[in-house]
């Protein structure tokens, strides 16, 4: 696949006086996985809003699959095919569990693709059951613990069967054994394949993390933000040994 | 024959095994019973009056309570539903001379409109900001009525309407059944795949947006199917009434419907259509003692949610219903295992 799947270019944002992101510009291949790093306040997150239309762009443009979606609706963001998790989980609290992945598949997307599939509630199911917490379905989301509402953001996310995810800090606030559990059903839906009635065709996925060691075994390249410029882009050896990725954020002790 | 034997097996199948397995389901089934029947014993026109307008009141409260408590659009002006409804049934009757089996719904869809024409500059707004400026509208338009009184009639109204139907009892058959419908389908809305998204968009809009669905869509559909079923009510008191005047869009209409449903339970749908049938008729019978009247009401008011901040009928629901803390089945309060999975309750 070409390099032109996403397409950033020239991005920025300004909140006030402050600006969170600028002149960013990067492209990514279909299968591609890229990490991306950077100090607290670094535009990591601010990136991610603006590529899903959660926020405007002040300036630049955002092309997925050689279609600009800067300015667009978060909703046609989705429908097209690109899907988000939040770093502060966002779910809907007095729901259960399940009602909170059917919002997902209710999406025009995920009914064009599942149009073969009857009970909205089994593709909701599959989603659950893919992310580990099938068996809390029916548990209002308000009961759910730090670890399984990531899960549960990792389930609605999926339930569209996009073809580039956003993952923003999926690790955040887990325990190893829970990283380690993420990590894996990451690769997993990586890989693509059928889960049930879901189907993944192995999304392209950026990801916004901290813990680099397990971050480094799932990516492909990593971009480094920092004060919301691009200071390095490369393979992930490349991009640790880097001074000025150094001194920015890794601190002397790297790794 | 056989047909008629086979429906009676099914609906008494279903009766034993889906409405007398829950109290809740009981209750309902009796008022649905009580309303229909009540004619039997009682034709006292007043009784009949004061029912019919619970009723008139029941589809206002609920349509008030699909907005802004499933949706989250608090609505602080929703007497402008009921009096477009209302104004635009009685302009459709007096004069195109159309009959209330058409002025009605057409009234309705007046509201539905209405609700376009709020519901678009209200998108982005949310909380107190949305409150106030829903509030606004009723009172914009209570102005229009007294600034065009050649065609809305004024202070005075539009009176002169045709009647609902040609007797008080078929009045009350009328619009007895006609909530039993509304507020039924109003239920089924807010427990379909729509309902959720409506539940949802009250939880968090932009979660709901970054899963790929079009709140703007859905606020606008919540907005005008509110708006329908408030201008039904609108368009029935009318008739009811044969007077459209501008109480019907007046604040006090307004909050009252707030206090019905806040009353009865909001996210319910059942709980405001209960406390119409309680807080309407309690008004009536306080008349015996008018200089304590308002007060006795907030007294009861204040009580209630003192005591029962989710509503009377959420409380009572959880006093005689317990839900399976594995299945989340609800189950009778005194059984000991649940009915389905039988599990322990507690």
């Amino acid at each position: 696949m070409s390099a032109d799947f996403l397409r950033v270019e020239g991005l920025a944002k300004d909140f006030g006086g402050l600006r969170a992101v600028s002149g960013v510009s990067f492209s990514m291949g279909r299968r591609e996985v890229i990490g991306l790093i950077g100090p607290n306040g670094a535009g990591k997150t601010t990136l991610l809003r603006l590529i899903t239309g959660i926020l405007r762009p002040d300036l630049g443009t955002i092309n997925f699959k050689g279609i600009s979606i800067s300015g667009r609706k978060t909703w046609d963001i989705v429908n097209m095919g690109i899907a988000c998790t939040f770093q502060n989980m966002r779910p809907f609290r007095r729901l259960p569990i399940i009602a909170n992945v059917m919002v997902s598949c209710l999406s025009p997307r995920a009914m064009k693709r599942g149009e073969w599939v009857k009970k909205i509630e089994a593709k909701a199911m599959d989603a659950l059951e893919f992310a580990g917490i099938s068996d809390m379905a029916l548990e209002k989301a308000s009961t759910l613990s730090q670890g399984d509402l990531k899960r549960l953001e990792v389930a609605r996310a999926i339930a569209t069967e996009p073809e580039l995810l956003l993952l923003d800090e999926p690790f955040g606030g887990l325990s190893p054994a829970e990283t380690e559990l993420m990590a894996k059903s990451i690769k997993r839906l990586h890989k693509g394949g059928r889960f049930g009635r879901l189907h993944s065709e192995g999304p392209a996925m950026i990801i916004v993390e901290h813990k680099l060691q397990q971050l480094m075994k799932i990516v492909d390249r990593i971009i480094v933000l920092d004060f919301g410029t691009i200071i390095a882009d490369g393979t992930p050896e490349d991009v640790v040994n880097n001074p000025q990725v150094i001194k920015a954020y890794l601190g002397q002790g790297g790794l | 024959m056989s047909l008629i034997g086979y429906y009676t097996r099914k609906t008494y199948t279903i009766c034993k095994e889906e409405v007398l397995v829950l109290p809740g389901r009981v209750a309902v089934g009796v008022f649905f019973l009580t309303v229909l029947l009540l004619p039997l014993f009682s034709q006292s026109p007043y009784l009949l009056r004061v029912m019919v307008l619970s009723s008139i009141f029941a589809i206002f409260a609920a349509s008030w309570d699909l907005l802004s408590g499933f949706t989250g659009q608090m609505n602080f002006g929703h007497a402008l539903f009921f009096g477009v409804g209302a104004y635009s049934t009685a302009l459709l009757n007096i004069h195109a001379h159309l009959p209330p089996w058409a002025s009605i719904p057409l009234g309705a869809l007046a509201a539905v409109i209405t609700g376009l024409v709020v519901g678009i500059p209200c998108l982005r707004l949310r909380g107190t900001y949305l409150a106030l400026t829903t509030l606004a509208f009723p009172i914009i338009v209570l102005g229009i009525v007294f600034a065009i009184p050649d065609v809305t009639g004024g202070e005075l109204g539009l009176s002169g309407l045709s009647r609902l139907t040609g007797t008080r009892l078929w009045d009350y058959y009328l619009t007895v059944i006609v909530m039993l419908a509304v507020c039924s389908i109003m239920w089924k809305i807010a427990n379909s795949n729509t309902g959720i998204i409506f539940h949802a968009i009250r939880e968090d809009e932009v979660a709901v947006r970054a899963s790929g669905i079009n709140t703007t869509r859905y606020k606008l559909m919540a907005f005008c199917l509110s708006g329908f079923f408030a201008g039904i009510s609108g368009g029935l008191y009318a008739h009811f009434m044969r007077i459209a005047g501008p109480s019907t869009l007046e604040v006090s209409m307004s909050f009252t419907v707030v206090i019905w449903a806040v009353f009865g339970g909001i996210v319910t749908i059942y709980g405001p259509v209960g406390a119409v049938f309680i807080l309407f008729p309690l008004l009536e019978f306080l008349r015996f003692w008018p200089e304590y009247r308002t007060l006795a009401f907030a007294i009861v008011i204040l009580l209630i949610l003192l005591y029962m901040p989710e509503g009377l009928f959420p409380y009572l629901r959880d006093k005689i219903e317990t839900e399976c803390p594995r299945c989340k089945i609800r189950n009778v309060a005194t059984r000991k295992t649940c009915r389905i999975c039988t599990a322990p309750l507690e």
